[in-house]
């Protein structure tokens, strides 16, 4: 156990470090850089590769073929070079390669505002890229949860076989807090799933009991085809309805089937609650105090769900909570991106959002002024 | 069409027979795979010694095979790999 | 069919559909063919070779052939190939481009590939065209020529792909065109055997896109064409420079296969980074590799 005051981007670092990242392609930007300076220093004292590339374009393709090479492998940007990266996260989903995709959220959009904090990209983390594709999305509140969230990031990307983001923001990038970090030896890492059959007999895309695919390695022994056009288990190209609509349907379904493990949340005293507020990376941290001090001045039925998995989206766990809650506050420093799924979901449920969409925080106080509005 | 050999005056003519063949046998035999064949007519149409000729679909096929002389272009320049110009022992039949 | 038939059977896919997707008469068999006599000679083997591509016409060759193969993204070859030979520093990396997705799309990610002189030979197929998309005009389509973006002609002068080879770093540079197939693989394998990055430019043609629109002939006739119109360094040095205009240069440009390469020089920094401690406490919890 070592007891630290560290910085966000820091402590993503070393989540990275503690789950095996072994590569690192990156490019400067704020509020991200600290991410990569430090990977930089430390990956090559554990025989890690750091590489600077020349944009953020070419950064997700190295971590995609470093990760094709047998590494685990992470890239840090924030807004206009998440905007850059989307086309290598489709395709890394495509190709079902594990990489984990840190995006330290500002002010956008476009150049915005690079110091000030925003939580604007949500709705890009699951759709920026074009076409239907699962995604994981995780969003952290704390200096601990930056650490917690990248070690899970790195290892459901490895069990699913898919790129995950890590949905961070210039507030819990940049701020210090004391951690405890364990050693790290004892944190658990989940590999990719490797594969024993005679190499002719291997299909990297092959169906399998849990919808994925083992995969291995280049150059060390198998040798397979990836593509981002659609393809057969082979991994060769294809037109076929046939090979197309099974591919689809595995994809989906091998983030659909595993919810469970998948969605990670914090609740506090939701039973009863008639008032709920749904929060998740820095906001939550304001929506916490808002409804501690919500309680503090005898409004009890106030219930809070901090989400640490954003997408795929919790529908049951935000239905459960339409069926009892009157109101959904959902603050958010943007115009209103996770309340449209709440507001999907909600039914009869009113959903109210607090929103700042202009570099400044939510604040408890506009949190619990919703909460006591009536 | 029948040849009369040519007696010289030094030469037996069973060897100069063989001579005459070292001469002009081929080097190599030239093997085409047509169903990878795509009837482009590069092999027939830069082949130096005029191995090939097209039919009427524009596909090889090989009308002197006597003139190879294994210069290997056609099966290095075949964009489908559908020629190959096997060795032949020289001086002698396949 | 056996490698005593043809040695370049050995190196297919037996799995894949043949023949390849390509026109009839298209450089790109050859270039591949090429590719496949080169990593023969090398006695390579096929698990320690990786074949990656971009997008287009040239980016279909991988799928054909049974090393560690990447599609990737259009212009991105390079960058993919980066990170994979990071990760397999002794898998030997080539990435096939064409011209329009090597120097247009991908010229970023190209010079910065030669300028760190990372291990990986780039085989650029130059048929000055954008074939796969039907025909516009590319960052080498000649001056005046017409294509599909370029109705009037091409009003844009043409890269110097071997100029911003050596200009950017790389370590080993060559030109060669289909019909010179044996000269092509021979400098292939040149470039596989140089420890830095290479460069091979492979001139073709495209007669079923820039060759009809601008009436330059059939596959055999475009052919003929770049026989005609090319000649070695050392005959072109004798020319003076309104006839060099208009012809193809074929020979080696640069070749240093003592310049320090990429992965090999980030291995001295592990080194080097291993060895001193900085007293950091949290890095003695962490495994290394």
């Amino acid at each position: 156990m070592t007891v630290k005051l560290m910085q966000g981007n820091e402590a993503i670092g070393w989540g990275a470090l503690a789950a095996g990242c072994r590569f690192f392609g990156g490019y400067p930007i704020t509020p991200s850089t600290e991410v990569a300076e430090m990977m930089s220093r430390e990956l090559p004292k554990v025989g890690g590769k750091f590489i600077q590339m020349e944009d953020e374009i070419a950064s997700m393709a190295s971590i995609i073929g470093a990760s094709v090479g047998g590494l685990k492998s992470m890239t840090a940007t924030s807004g206009p070079g998440f905007s850059l990266m989307q086309e290598h996260i489709g395709y890394a989903a495509m190709a079902e390669i594990p990489c984990v995709v840190v995006n330290v959220q500002r002010l956008g959009p476009s150049t915005g505002q690079p110091t000030a904090p925003s939580q604007g990209d949500v709705m890009q983390a699951r759709w920026g890229t074009h076409g239907d594709h699962p995604i994981i999305v995780l969003s952290p509140s704390s200096v601990k949860e930056a650490f917690d969230l990248t070690i899970e990031a790195f290892n459901f990307s490895e069990k699913y076989r898919t790129p995950v983001i890590l949905l961070a923001d210039e507030t819990v990038g940049h701020m210090r807090e004391k951690v405890e970090l364990p050693d790290f030896d004892t944190i658990e890492r989940v590999e990719r799933m490797s594969t024993s059959v005679p190499p002719e007999w291997y299909k990297p895309y092959a169906d399998t009991a849990s919808d994925v695919p083992p995969m291995a390695n280049f150059g060390e022994g198998y040798r397979y085809h990836i593509t981002g056009l659609f393809h057969d288990v082979a991994g060769f190209p294809t037109q076929r309805m046939d090979e197309i609509n099974p591919w689809i349907d595995r994809v989906n379904r091998k983030l659909e089937r595993n919810l469970r493990d998948i969605l990670l949340y914090d609740d506090s005293m939701l039973d009863s609650a008639r008032t709920v507020v749904v929060a998740y990376g820095v906001t939550a941290r304001a929506a916490a105090q808002a409804v501690k001090m919500a309680h503090a001045r005898k409004q009890k039925k106030v219930g809070l769900v901090k989400l640490q998995t954003l997408w795929p989206f919790p529908e049951a766990l935000i239905g459960r909570v339409a069926r009892t809650a009157r109101r959904i506050i959902v603050p958010e420093m943007n115009l209103g991106q996770l309340a449209l799924e709440v507001e999907r979901i909600a039914g009869r449920s009113k959903v109210v959002r607090v929103n700042k969409a202009n570099g400044e925080m939510v604040t408890p106080r506009m949190i619990l002024d919703a909460i006591e509005a009536k | 069409m029948s040849e009369e050999a040519v007696v010289t005056t030094s030469t037996p003519p069973e060897v100069e027979e063989k001579q005459e063949k070292r001469k002009r046998g081929p080097r190599g035999r030239v093997v085409i795979f047509g169903t990878w064949c795509k009837g482009c007519g590069l092999c027939a149409a830069f082949c130096p010694a005029g191995v090939l000729a097209l039919d009427d679909d524009g596909h090889p096929y090989v009308i002197a095979p006597e003139k190879c002389s294994a210069c290997h272009w056609c099966d290095t320049h075949c964009p489908d790999f559908a020629l190959t110009v096997q060795p032949v022992e020289r001086g002698g039949e396949e | 069919m056996s490698r005593e038939e043809h040695l370049a059977y050995e190196y297919l896919r037996h799995t894949k559909k043949f023949p390849a997707v390509w026109c009839a008469g298209c450089g790109i068999g050859i270039v591949m063919n090429a590719l496949v006599r080169a990593i023969d000679h090398l006695g390579l083997e096929k698990d320690d070779v990786a074949v990656i591509s971009g997008i287009g016409c040239t980016g279909r060759m991988p799928v054909y052939l049974d090393f560690n193969t990447m599609h990737t993204t259009h212009g991105r070859a390079l960058a993919f190939a980066t990170g994979l030979k990071l990760a397999k520093p002794k898998l030997h990396v080539v990435a096939v481009m064409g011209d329009g997705d090597a120097l247009a799309i991908g010229g970023n990610h190209f010079i910065h590939a030669a300028r760190r002189n990372i291990g990986i030979t780039a085989i650029i197929v130059n048929n000055s065209i954008y074939g796969m998309t039907g025909g516009q005009y590319s960052p080498t389509t000649p001056r005046d020529m017409r294509a599909m973006t370029a109705p009037y002609g091409n009003i844009e002068q043409s890269f110097p792909i071997v100029e911003l080879s050596i200009a950017a770093g790389a370590a080993y540079v060559a030109r060669s065109t289909v019909y010179h197939a044996v000269e092509l693989d021979k400098y292939i394998t040149q470039a596989m055997r140089t420890p830095g990055f290479s460069v091979v430019e492979a001139v073709s043609y495209c007669h079923t896109t820039l060759g009809r629109l601008n009436k330059l002939g059939s596959a055999v006739e475009m052919m003929r064409s770049l026989k005609d119109n090319s000649l070695t360094v050392s005959a072109a040095q004798k020319l003076e420079a309104e006839e060099r205009l208009g012809k193809i240069v074929r020979g080696v440009f640069h070749n240093d296969p003592d310049k320090p390469e990429y992965t090999r020089l980030y291995d001295a920094l592990i080194e080097r980074a291993s060895g001193g401690g900085n007293g950091h406490e949290i890095r003695t919890s962490i495994k290394g590799r």
